[in-house]
This record gives C-alpha cells, sequence and structure tokens, in this order.
C-alpha cells in the first residue's frame, strides 16, 4: 500500500532571466514501512524533490498524493530533518521540541512531558534546558529528529541528515534512526532520506532511487535485499555488489550529460566523424 | 562637573544645565522609544511583506538620505503653529528622521539574515503569520534592534544641536525646556564663549561616553552572547565597541557580519529593480509636490516655481558651476586626508600590535564626541587664533569633513586588515614578505574592497555634513551668518534666510544628482572592479 505518490513532478527555477529545469518529470510511490533514500550527485534536484513532498516548495507541474489526497502545504503528518537542523538558536532544545507542539495546539504540561520524553528517546535526557549554541552537531541532530518525531508524523523525510557530521557520529545517529525506523511502537515508519553517500544509502535503505543532475530525472532504482540488521553485512560481497549497482547508475547518469553537453570530447568527436 | 559649570560661569542659561541635560536626554530618549516601535513595525512589514517591501524600502533609502535640513518645510509649516508644544514636537520630528533608519533597516537586514534552514524548518513545523513574528522574527531581530537603537541614540546626540537651534527665517527658534544642543549652540554662536563652548563639548561627550559604556555595552553583550550567537554575530571585539555601534547599520544591511559590509554595499547599490525605482520616483515625486503644497498652501503652479527663482538667494545660482566645484574640492581634499591618514593608521595598528593598544582606546573616546557639537567650537576657536571668519570656516569645514570621513574608511579598513585570513598571511610569511613588500603585496590589495567601501559610505556622510559646515549661523543677538560659497551653503541660504523652498529643493536635487552620478561613474566601477580581491571568510 503505497504512502506517498509523486506523479511526473516538475519544477524549473527562474534566474536572471535563465530557466534551469530542476526537477524533470519525476514519478514513483513509497510504501508504508519503507525506508526509501534518494541518491544523485549535488544539484541533481533531490533536495528540491524533497521539499517539495514537504510542501515547502511549489511545483509547476503534477502532483504529490499523500494517502490519495494532493499536497501542497507543510502537514504534520509529513515531518523534515534538515541537514543544517534548522533549530532556533533563542530556544532550549526542550523548547525547540515544544514548538511545532503548541502550533498544533497542545497544552503546555502535555508538551514538555511529549518533549522530554522524545528527546529522553534521541538520548539527550540532561540537556533540555541547553542551548544550540552549546551542543554538538550531533547532539543537534538529534534534537532535530526529536522535533520531528514528537509531531507523530507517518512520514518523515530526511535531507542528507548525516553529511554535516563527522562519521563516528553519523554511524551512531544512523543506527538510532533505523531503531526509531524499526520500533513498531512509533507510528513514523515511513521514511525518505536524501543522501549523496551510497554506502549509507545501501547500508539503510530498503529502495533506492538514482537521480541524474540538469535536469534531475530518476534513471533508476534498486531494491536492497540485505537483510537486518546489515552492521553485520558491512564487509559482504552482497553489500558491496548493491554499493557498486548504485554507482554504475551515478556514472550512467553522469555519462548522459556528457554527451548532450557540446564541450565534451565525445560529442566533439562524433561530430567530427 | 555641573556644580563647576553653575558656579564658574556667569551665564543666566547655565544655571538651567541639569533641567537641560534632563530635557535633552528625554527628548531624545522618547524620539528613540518612538523610532524603535516604528522601525521594527515597518521593518518587519518591509522584510515579510513583498508589496510593503517593493514600496516602503526605496522611499525609505531615500528619505533617509536627504539631510535634516530638507525636512524643515514640511516640520515647520505643520508644527509651528502649535506653539510651544508644537516646537518641542518638531525637534523631535527631526532627530526622529535621523534616527529612525539604523533602526528599520537593522531589523531588515536581521530579518534577511535568518538563515533558510531555520527559515524553512519553522515554516515546516507550522509557524506561520503570528507565530513566526513571535518565535523567529522577534528573538532574531532583538540585536539589531538593540544595536541599532544604540547607533540611533549616537544619531540622536550628533544631530541634536542642529535640532534644538533651528534657524528659521532670520529666528533662531529654540525649544521652551532648553536643552544641551541649544546652550552649546548659544554659548558659540552668541556669547561666543570658548571656555564654556569646550566645557559644555566636553560635558556632553562625557555623557554619550558614559551611556555607551554603561547602558549599551550591557545590553549588546546581554543580547549578542551565547544563545544568540550562531544566528547573529556582531563582532564586538573588533575596533572598539562604540564604533561598532555606530557602524552596525552597514553592518546589518547583509548578513550581520561586518567584515562583509563590501559586499553589503555593493548589494545597496545593485538593489533595487525598475519597478522599485520607478515606484520610488513616483512616491519622491509626490512627496514634493505635498511639501510645496503645504508651504505654499495651494498647487505650486509655474507662477510659483517661477516666484522662487526669482526671489534670493536666486542671483547667486548663477555661480552654480563655482560653487559646486569648490564643494567637490573641499570633499576631495578631505577625503584625501582621511584616506591617506586612514591607511596608514590602519596598516600601522595591523602590523604593530602595541601602537593598536595605545591607538584603540584614543580612538574609542573619540567617538564619543558629537562631531556637529563640534563645529561651532571650533569654528569660534580657529576664528579667534586666526582673526579671519572666512578663513577660519574654511578650515573648520574641512577639519569637520575629515573627522566625519575618516571614520568610515577607518571602521573599513580596520575591520578587513583584521580579516586578512590566517592563510594569506601563512603564505605571504613562507614566501618570505616583509615589510613594505609585504604591505603592498598583501595587505592593501586585500583591503581595497574595504577602501572602496568606506570611499562609499565616507563621501555618503561628507555630502551630509557639508550642509552644515559651510555655514555659520546667524544669532539672536544680531551678528550675521557667515559662510563660505558652496552648494552647501546656498542650500543653507535658502532655508536658513530666505525661506526659499523651491530653491532649496531644487539644491537638494542638484546633491542628490551629483550623489547619483558619483555612484554610477565612479563607485559602481570599482566595486566591480576590486569584487574580486574580496576573501570571503
Amino acid at each position: 500500500m503505497s504512502v506517498l505518490e509523486v506523479e511526473h513532478v516538475t519544477k524549473t527555477f527562474a534566474n536572471n532571466n535563465t530557466k534551469m529545469l530542476a526537477v524533470d518529470d519525476v514519478n514513483f510511490s513509497v510504501r508504508k514501512d519503507e525506508f526509501m533514500c534518494l541518491v544523485g550527485p549535488s544539484g541533481c534536484g533531490k533536495s528540491t524533490l524533497l521539499r517539495i513532498i514537504a510542501g515547502l516548495e511549489k511545483l509547476d507541474f503534477g502532483r504529490i498524493l499523500f494517502q490519495g489526497q494532493p499536497i501542497d502545504k507543510p502537514t504534520p503528518k509529513i515531518a523534515m530533518v534538515f541537514q543544517l537542523f534548522g533549530l532556533l538558536p533563542w530556544k532550549t532544545a526542550l523548547e525547540n521540541v515544544e514548538v511545532p507542539l503548541e502550533v498544533l495546539g497542545v497544552p503546555k504540561e502535555n508538551r514538555v512531558h511529549i518533549a522530554e520524553e522524545y528527546l529522553r528517546m534521541v538520548g539527550l535526557d540532561g540537556f533540555e534546558k541547553t542551548y544550540p549554541h552549546d551542543l554538538s552537531g550531533g547532539m543537534k541532530q538529534r534534537v532535530g529528529i526529536a522535533r520531528a518525531l514528537a509531531l507523530k508524523p507517518e512520514v518523515l523525510l530526511m535531507d542528507e541528515p548525516f553529511s554535516s557530521l563527522d562519521e563516528l557520529t553519523a554511524k551512531t545517529l544512523r543506527e538510532l534512526v533505523l531503531n526509531i525506523w524499526q520500533n513498531p511502537a512509533l507510528p513514523t515508519n515511513t521514511f525518505i532520506m536524501v543522501s549523496h553517500n551510497v554506502e549509507e544509502a545501501v547500508f539503510m535503505a530498503d529502495r533506492v532511487i538514482v537521480m541524474s543532475p540538469r535536469p534531475g530525472k530518476v534513471i533508476g532504482e534498486i531494491r536492497v535485499n540485505v537483510p537486518r540488521p546489515r552492521s553485520q553485512y558491512l564487509r559482504d560481497k552482497e553489500y558491496f555488489r548493491y554499493v557498486d549497482e548504485v554507482i554504475e547508475l551515478l556514472e550512467k547518469g553522469k555519462a548522459i550529460i556528457k554527451d548532450k553537453s557540446p564541450l565534451s570530447l565525445t560529442a566533439k568527436r562524433s561530430s567530427k566523424f | 562637573m555641573t556644580w563647576l559649570i553653575v558656579t564658574f560661569l556667569p551665564y543666566d542659561e547655565t544655571k538651567n544645565l541639569p533641567l537641560y541635560t534632563f530635557s535633552t536626554i528625554s527628548r531624545i530618549g522618547i524620539t528613540l522609544v518612538v523610532s524603535v516601535a516604528w522601525g521594527v513595525s515597518f521593518g518587519i512589514l518591509a522584510a515579510t511583506n513583498k508589496w510593503a517591501s517593493l514600496i516602503l524600502t526605496p522611499v525609505i533609502d531615500l528619505l533617509q538620505s536627504i539631510p535634516i535640513l530638507g525636512y524643515f518645510p514640511m516640520v515647520i509649516g505643520f508644527l509651528f503653529a502649535l506653539g510651544p508644544l508644537g516646537i518641542e514636537l518638531s525637534v523631535m520630528v527631526l532627530l526622529f528622521t535621523s534616527m529612525a533608519w539604523a533602526i528599520f533597516f537593522g531589523v531588515i537586514g536581521a530579518i534577511r539574515g535568518i538563515p533558510t534552514n531555520v527559515a524553512e524548518s519553522s515554516r515546516s513545523f507550522g509557524l506561520t503569520g503570528w507565530r513566526y513574528i513571535r518565535h523567529v522574527i522577534l528573538p532574531a531581530i532583538t540585536p539589531a534592534v538593540v544595536s541599532g537603537a544604540n547607533l540611533a541614540w549616537c544619531d540622536g546626540w550628533f544631530f541634536m544641536i542642529a535640532a534644538e537651534y533651528i534657524q528659521y527665517r532670520g529666528d533662531v527658534i529654540s525649544p521652551p525646556s532648553g536643552g544641551l544642543g541649544f546652550l552649546l549652540a548659544r554659548a558659540a554662536y552668541e556669547y561666543r564663549d570658548m571656555t564654556l563652548a569646550a566645557v559644555l563639548l566636553i560635558f556632553i561627550t562625557f555623557i554619550v561616553v558614559y551611556f555607551n559604556t554603561l547602558t549599551w555595552h550591557r545590553l549588546i553583550d546581554r543580547v549578542s552572547t551565547g544563545t544568540y550567537k550562531p544566528v547573529i554575530r556582531i563582532d564586538l571585539s573588533g575596533v572598539g565597541k562604540l564604533g561598532v555601534a555606530k557602524a552596525s547599520i552597514w553592518i546589518h544591511f547583509g548578513r550581520l557580519h561586518w567584515p562583509k559590509s563590501f559586499s553589503i554595499a555593493s548589494q545597496r547599490l545593485r538593489r533595487y529593480t525598475r519597478v522599485e525605482k520607478i515606484v520610488a520616483i513616483i512616491l519622491v515625486a509626490s512627496t514634493i509636490f505635498f511639501i510645496l503644497y503645504n508651504v505654499f498652501g495651494q498647487i505650486p503652479t509655474i507662477a510659483n516655481i517661477q516666484g522662487g527663482f526669482n526671489r534670493p538667494p536666486a542671483e547667486e545660482l548663477v555661480y552654480l558651476p563655482v560653487f559646486i566645484v569648490l564643494t567637490m574640492g573641499r570633499l576631495a581634499i578631505a577625503y584625501g586626508i582621511s584616506l591617506t591618514v586612514a591607511i596608514s593608521m590602519g596598516v600601522l595598528a595591523a602590523e604593530h600590535k602595541r601602537f593598536a593598544t595605545i591607538f584603540f582606546p584614543l580612538y574609542d573616546i573619540g567617538q564619543g564626541v558629537p562631531i556637529l557639537a563640534l563645529f561651532p567650537v571650533l569654528s569660534l576657536g580657529l576664528n579667534q587664533i586666526i582673526g579671519d571668519q572666512r578663513i577660519a570656516l574654511e578650515i573648520t569645514c574641512i577639519i569637520m569633513l575629515v573627522l566625519d570621513m575618516i571614520w568610515y574608511m577607518f571602521l573599513n579598513i580596520v575591520s578587513a586588515v583584521k580579516n586578512i585570513p590566517t592563510e594569506i598571511n601563512e603564505v605571504s610569511q613562507l614566501l618570505g614578505f616583509k615589510g613594505v613588500k609585504r604591505i603592498t603585496h598583501i595587505v592593501i590589495p586585500s583591503i581595497l574592497p574595504a577602501i572602496v567601501t568606506g570611499s562609499i559610505l565616507s563621501w555618503g556622510t561628507g555630502w551630509n555634513t557639508i550642509i552644515f559646515a559651510e555655514y555659520l549661523p546667524s544669532t539672536s543677538s544680531g551678528i550675521p551668518p557667515t559662510s563660505i560659497p558652496g552648494i552647501g551653503s546656498l542650500l543653507d541660504k535658502a532655508g536658513y534666510e530666505y525661506g526659499n523652498t523651491v530653491i532649496l529643493i531644487f539644491m537638494l536635487g542638484i546633491i542628490a544628482a551629483i550623489v547619483l552620478l558619483m555612484e554610477g561613474l565612479v563607485w559602481r566601477r570599482l566595486l566591480r572592479k576590486f569584487e574580486k580581491y574580496h576573501v570571503e571568510v
């Protein structure tokens, strides 16, 4: 059963009289309980696509269906985790988690209670009164995750959530996110993550969608059939086969652009002979 | 100190010094409160509403570039009819016209400086409308409002002497409750008492510095430390805290970090779209129309305008080209002096730590002196030494311009010197650059963008100052005004002596035209040329 459907989504950015096709006729659907990952080089429109799904960006053509209903503005059913955390610097960790709940009209004592609970879940008990400035990058992202989960969304969007963290922290947080995803007690079980780290995508996702840049197009998808928990298979051939498959697709995406470019070597040669 | 002045000086007014001090402080205070309320509400409106921004930003930018004197006709037309209260009000309106902008532009800059990830995440979690203002905008602008208010406060003291000693058609109009600016102007212009004027100047400087160190520093420190730092960074360890406060208007424009002032200035020059320019022209044209309408009490006809050009000081308009050359010459001399001094001081301060430790505190106190208040004191002092009033005024004028212009030059240069990236310094060490070579190959090129920015700002403030500095007003005791030929003094004559609005507006138009011409022909080109030198830190 698909929770989210992306149908013919197209988005153009206009900049100083030049139009840039950022997302070009992208189609896919995400099933309930699925962990899906969008992979592509920078500038391939994957973050734009995620923002369109979040309702932060308007699309030019196509539509996004959430449980069969079209969406065009942010809804608490779809929450997002940001690459640069997006925390309000003038609010403590606890208050940052509280704010979206306040918007939903949750009474004060309730939301303090909920916020504390989620901060504890991401391992931040004791840091409730700390301001983002005094938290490390990994801790900030923990607050970001707690804030998103506290809304009890059905879909969690993650925009390169680990790419501004060091590798050790990222590793810990990946495990944390997977644990949350597999926790049946939490209502949030459908995850869409944007990443440019192929190994991370294969490690985490059920399905990897590969995009090519300029214009952002889907060039293929790979179902990852490595049993979970996957940390024990990290040295397996099986795991690297998937990684190679994704990289191959990415290379193919690059080749497509090269052919189109008038400056590329292949294009020149073909015109000569 | 108050006691000292009251006992030692035999003037009636000096007995009222406590009252005058109180009335000036409260006048600036009240205006400050009004300015903050106005700046915050209109700033938020202009930064969040596309249509409001389309109209407000260019209009306010134009209004702020009109010197305080330009507001005279409107203020006088409306408020003097109300009697003493009206005079008090008009002083405050004049102060407002010099104070409010800092806060307005600070608010806009701070809102534009909210990082995308914060704005986006807030939107995705449903913070819209009033909630967005309360949870995101208000906390984000707090530091900008505080330092903008500090700047406004300093500006208030700067312009107080002009606002409390208004000349209109040969009469001196002063606020009924008096004021320090009024007292200083009177001491200098009417009593010609150098000692009293100097003591008053020190007194005023003392008050400004006192408030800056005690109130503002604490407030700024409070809002800019700890929790707020990641978003709003105001570098208080820079030139000196007073300096930062005064310059923060330019800082706030862009990303709230002052080494970036270069990109800010270029943004400022490129900011307006064609639509915005047209809107601004229409609105300014209608404002001028409105002023004329109020002054003449009727629709300005061609006959009115011709009448204006027939009345004095119209006969002096023949010499307009000469006046322009003279005024530009003064500005150029002052600019040359400030450029040389600022560059050498800046480089010295950067190269020699010991020099910096002596120089910066001195410089800090210098910031506290309201330059405009220095004008009567200086011209009076020089007059007594030289004996020729015109020559004294000429020198005073250039000194005033230098003091005013050097500030921006210096601030920009020092911040640029301090922000030469360590890598560049290391490279220059590895390559063995030393002494003069280091300065010509490393230091000067890396501060060139800052020099251009500083030049733009200092010419801007120079035009503002020249309007005061070419003209020594008359006194109620009947001493005639002294002036040196130039566009500033002609504008003053039209405004102060003859109340000739047509020529006043005409002169403002000429000044605006010169400023725009210089911007287009000189500054834009230089900015573009040196843009690539700018090192993003």
